[in-house]
């Protein structure tokens, strides 16, 4: 066995090397990163900054091609993760359920998160529906509200967390973000004329990249504390 | 010389790159499936600094039109395309963990090295061999 895994190691080795030869000579041949001529700052991304912030309906650029560039990419990039659960939650599901205890905390650190939780979900919350003017947006606040839900599990085991609400429950929030971007995608539609389409009135976009923004993070969130739950063997949700 | 000056003009490139070739090595030399995951997110998280850093200008703003901000701004689109990224990375992972948890219920370890073996008695469906002894 110990031999075996020599060669192993030597295979594996002689494979990197020659993976990585191919792979500094291609990066050495880019243009020097921070350069303003490099093409990753051409043609497409030039435009998306030349006229992103009024085209697009939001100042955070990033926010503009996710909503609206491409916004096709993100409901693809949301089914994905509500998918993810989906397959998460049926693996576990069939396994059998230890639903193991928490590991007990010091009362300090379990009295200092039961008091920051409420913080951390105002956090989630600012940073969602900032993410058209600031840094943030709905995954990055879905992903504050997650790690709150399981900051929270860890402490008070996932049993409390998951038995706020009902597993149909969770199922539909988890469902969030997908259901918000197919009905902004059929909003669109109507309003515009393309599916995905956002209209070109200022406040109506703004207020319907925010609803966008609301359904991303929820889902999100849901989603990371349904996985959570999958992976620590919870029985409900 | 002139390579020298090249390769410090890239090395946030030639890190990602280095990085990404860890995370290759962990993956294919690690016979702890958790350690293989590990592996994997080490080199995901080599690609998406490698893809951030190309959309990165020297002495930049980061893309938001906003008083206060004035340009050149950092390139939008790799951020969005890393922000896809991370979600599918996060989705593999958790799954990829789950998967574990039923492998260690299933054969009571999570090293490769004995999984394998309990492979060649499948045939006796019963057999204590498949029960995994330290659950």
């Amino acid at each position: 066995m110990n031999a075996r895994r020599r060669t192993a190691r030597i295979l594996a080795f002689a494979l990197l090397a020659a993976l990585a030869g191919p792979l500094i000579h291609g990066v050495l041949q880019l243009p020097a990163p921070g350069s303003a001529d490099a093409p990753a700052h051409a043609n497409v991304s030039a435009n998306y900054v030349e006229r992103g912030a009024e085209s697009g309906g939001a100042e955070n650029l990033v926010t503009g091609v996710l909503l609206n560039f491409r916004a096709l990419d993100t409901f693809g990039e949301v089914i994905v993760i509500f998918t993810a659960w989906l397959a998460a939650a049926a693996v576990a599901g069939t396994g059998s359920r230890s639903g193991r205890r928490a590991i007990p905390v010091s009362p300090v650190v379990d009295y200092v998160i039961r008091a920051l939780g409420p913080f951390i979900a105002v956090f989630a919350f600012f940073v969602i529906v900032n993410g058209h003017v600031l840094p943030g947006g709905g995954f990055q606040g879905g992903v504050v509200l997650g790690a709150m839900l399981i900051l929270l599990s860890l402490v008070l085991g996932p049993a409390p967390v998951a038995g706020a609400f009902s597993a149909r429950h969770w199922a539909w929030l988890r469902a969030t973000g997908v259901l918000v971007f197919a009905a902004t995608a059929v909003i669109g539609l109507v309003l515009t004329g393309h599916l995905f389409g956002l209209p070109s009135e200022p406040g109506l976009r703004k207020s319907l990249m925010i609803v966008l923004e609301l359904g991303i993070g929820v889902g999100g969130g849901a989603v990371l504390a349904g996985l959570f739950f999958a992976i620590s063997g919870t029985d409900r949700a | 010389m002139n390579v020298l000056a090249t390769a410090l003009g890239h090395v946030d490139y030639l890190v990602a790159v280095a990085l990404f070739l860890i995370g290759a090595w962990i993956l294919v030399t690690s016979g702890n499936l958790v350690k293989k995951v590990i592996g994997l997110n080490v080199m995901e998280t080599s690609v998406f600094a490698f893809i951030v850093t190309t959309g990165m200008i020297d002495g930049g703003a980061p893309p938001l039109v906003v008083e206060g901000m004035e340009g050149p701004y950092a390139s939008p689109l790799p951020h969005a395309l890393v922000l896809t990224g991370i979600v599918v990375a996060v989705s593999i992972t958790s799954l990829a963990l789950v998967l574990i948890l039923r492998v260690k219920s299933q054969f009571g370890t999570i090293e490769l090295d004995e999984i394998v073996p309990t492979d060649e008695v499948r045939g006796a469906e019963d057999s204590d061999a498949i029960g995994g002894n330290d659950d």
